[in-house]
């Protein structure tokens, strides 16, 4: 982990609200390298921009300014390089858990019987394999989410951009969804982009979180995060003075200590 | 209580009213159908009488109606195909333009139907036979396409306003092109609104009169035409007429029902959050 996979250098973005089709300056000024096998996450200000960085790597978005690189080469459009949870989860209703998780592979014209092989793999990674024939409305948010994150993972993208994927489910599950997301990161070691408004969320995930300041977002500091991969639960995590200290320091930076601002 | 009770009651007395004076028509009808024709015009109306199949049989046994019953068939399906093949893709480029676009287009679309329909007959009616489109079915379908436009546009760029942006941005990564994510993301999750707005195109087109009147003179007369040509110079044929309408009113009837399980079903269940 040492080359950056994806290079942001003076980033900025607009966003256009849905509702009233105003413009806003979602980002300006940001430069952020992501680096290769990384989970990096971000963390910020409730509506600092965040979700539109996530947009503006997946393609969804074009910047008005500065560079925006994969592998050193510019990001134009959306690609299956580039995979996406939502928060809203995204499965198709009338497919079941594994039609779902096959899809990108169908897509790409893989015939039936080595993508349901490759998908049944990953269920088997996320602990789906009992859900295999079940359709979304049967799963509960924390299923559902873990099927985005195998329907992700089956595309083999370099990069998972990952925007606010647990803010959607209960305390109880998102811990959980937290412990395992590692234990399944830790098969793959795809490169991650992590974004939450969750300070504790995103010390307990990353390698480093990075903090970007209110809107327009760029970067405040970085914050690398040591504390070692199999210590990383959430009963040890609770006492764990490292974590506590670490995630305060994060806290204190998002709510506007630090720098100048 | 009591009041509330009593107020509950004045209005289920209206219904059943207005049930009444909207059923009164078609049991009429269907009553005026099962008699002969002597039992047609007894005075004072005969209410108990022996039920005859006669003007059905009548009706089936006669190649003008049968050719005029398939013809309204073709034309109604050839209108619903039409008007969805155009309409849809460009409902969905409406729902995603601009806001400017969006109301321009929307409010032009149903301008052509707010005027009257007589305005464009005449012009229609010269033009038809200048271009040999005249008593054809494939000009019947081109002028309901006309009016029947405006309603997909604006039925299905709702329903495709409803689709969650997160789908479709998903299926984007997934690697899907903008065909491939159109037909099977979007297209599915507006199923709903494509089956009930088909019906309602359908139900249009079979019922249409003055246009089929007027442009349809022998081969391409649809159904609902059919039925004047029983009123003929030597007198009305009551029975068929009551009989034909009968025939005509059972497809829609038909597709009403059918509509109701489009329109109540709610597919995007699970789509998106709980």
């Amino acid at each position: 982990m040492s080359t950056p996979k994806i290079t942001i250098r003076d980033l900025a973005v607009e966003y256009v609200s849905e509702e009233r089709r105003e413009r806003h300056i979602a980002i300006e000024g940001l430069s952020l390298d992501i680096l290769e096998n990384e989970f990096l996450c971000v963390a910020g200000p409730s509506g600092c921009g965040k979700s539109t960085l996530i947009s503006a790597i997946a393609g969804f978005l074009k910047p008005r300014a500065g560079s925006l690189l994969l592998d050193g080469q510019p990001i134009l459009a959306p690609g299956a390089d580039r995979g996406v949870v939502f928060q809203e989860y995204a499965l198709l209703p009338w497919r079941t858990v594994i039609e779902n998780v096959a899809l990108g592979l169908k897509l790409r014209g893989m015939p039936k019987a080595e993508r349901h092989r490759i998908a049944q793999r990953f269920l088997t990674i996320t602990n789906l394999t009992e859900a295999a024939e079940k359709y979304p409305h049967e799963l509960s948010g924390g299923m559902k989410q873990r099927v985005a994150v195998a329907r992700t993972l089956a595309n083999t993208p370099q990069v998972m951009l990952m925007d606010e994927p647990f803010a959607a489910v209960d305390a109880q599950t998102r811990m959980t969804l937290q412990e395992e997301l590692i234990r399944i990161w830790e098969q793959s070691r795809v490169t991650v982009l992590f974004v939450t408004h969750s300070v504790e969320e995103a010390v307990f995930l990353g390698d480093r979180v990075a903090v970007l300041s209110p809107r327009p977002a760029r970067l405040k500091e970085i914050v690398a995060v040591n504390i070692p991969r199999a210590r990383r639960t959430w009963e040890q995590m609770n006492t764990d003075p490292e974590f506590i200290a670490l995630r305060d320091r994060v806290l204190q930076l998002v709510r506007g200590g630090g720098n100048g601002s | 209580m009591v009041v509330r009770k009593r107020v509950i009651l004045v209005i289920y007395a209206l219904l059943v009213a207005l049930m009444l004076i909207t059923l009164f028509p078609l049991v009429w009808l269907l009553l005026l159908s099962l008699k002969s024709e002597l039992e047609a015009f007894a005075y004072p109306p005969l209410l108990v009488f022996k039920p005859k199949l006669v003007n059905f049989l009548a009706l089936l046994s006669s190649e003008s109606f049968m050719r005029s019953f398939a013809n309204s068939f073709i034309i109604a399906t050839g209108t619903v195909a039409l008007a969805m093949v155009v309409g849809v893709p460009a409902a969905y480029g409406i729902s995603r333009g601009t806001r400017r676009f969006r109301q321009h287009v929307l409010v032009w679309a149903l301008i052509t139907r707010m005027a009257p329909g007589m305005i464009y007959i005449i012009p229609f009616f010269v033009l038809y036979v200048k271009v040999g489109l005249i008593d054809t079915r494939f000009g019947l379908m081109l002028i309901y396409l006309i009016f029947t436009l405006p309603l997909v546009l604006w039925t299905m760029t709702m329903f495709f306003d409803e689709v969650p942006k997160t789908l479709e941005e998903a299926a984007k990564v997934d690697g899907a092109g903008i065909f491939q994510s159109f037909f099977r993301v979007i297209l599915p999750l507006a199923a709903p609104g494509l089956g009930a707005t088909a019906i309602l195109c359908f139900i249009f087109a079979w019922n249409e009169f003055l246009f089929a009147l007027i442009l349809a003179r022998r081969d391409a007369i649809p159904a609902p035409v059919a039925i004047v040509n029983f009123m003929a110079f030597e007198g009305t044929e009551w029975g068929k007429v009551a009989a034909s309408g009968i025939f005509i009113l059972l497809p829609v009837l038909l597709f009403s029902l059918v509509i109701r399980k489009y329109l109540v079903k709610g597919l995007m269940g699970g789509a998106i959050k709980g």
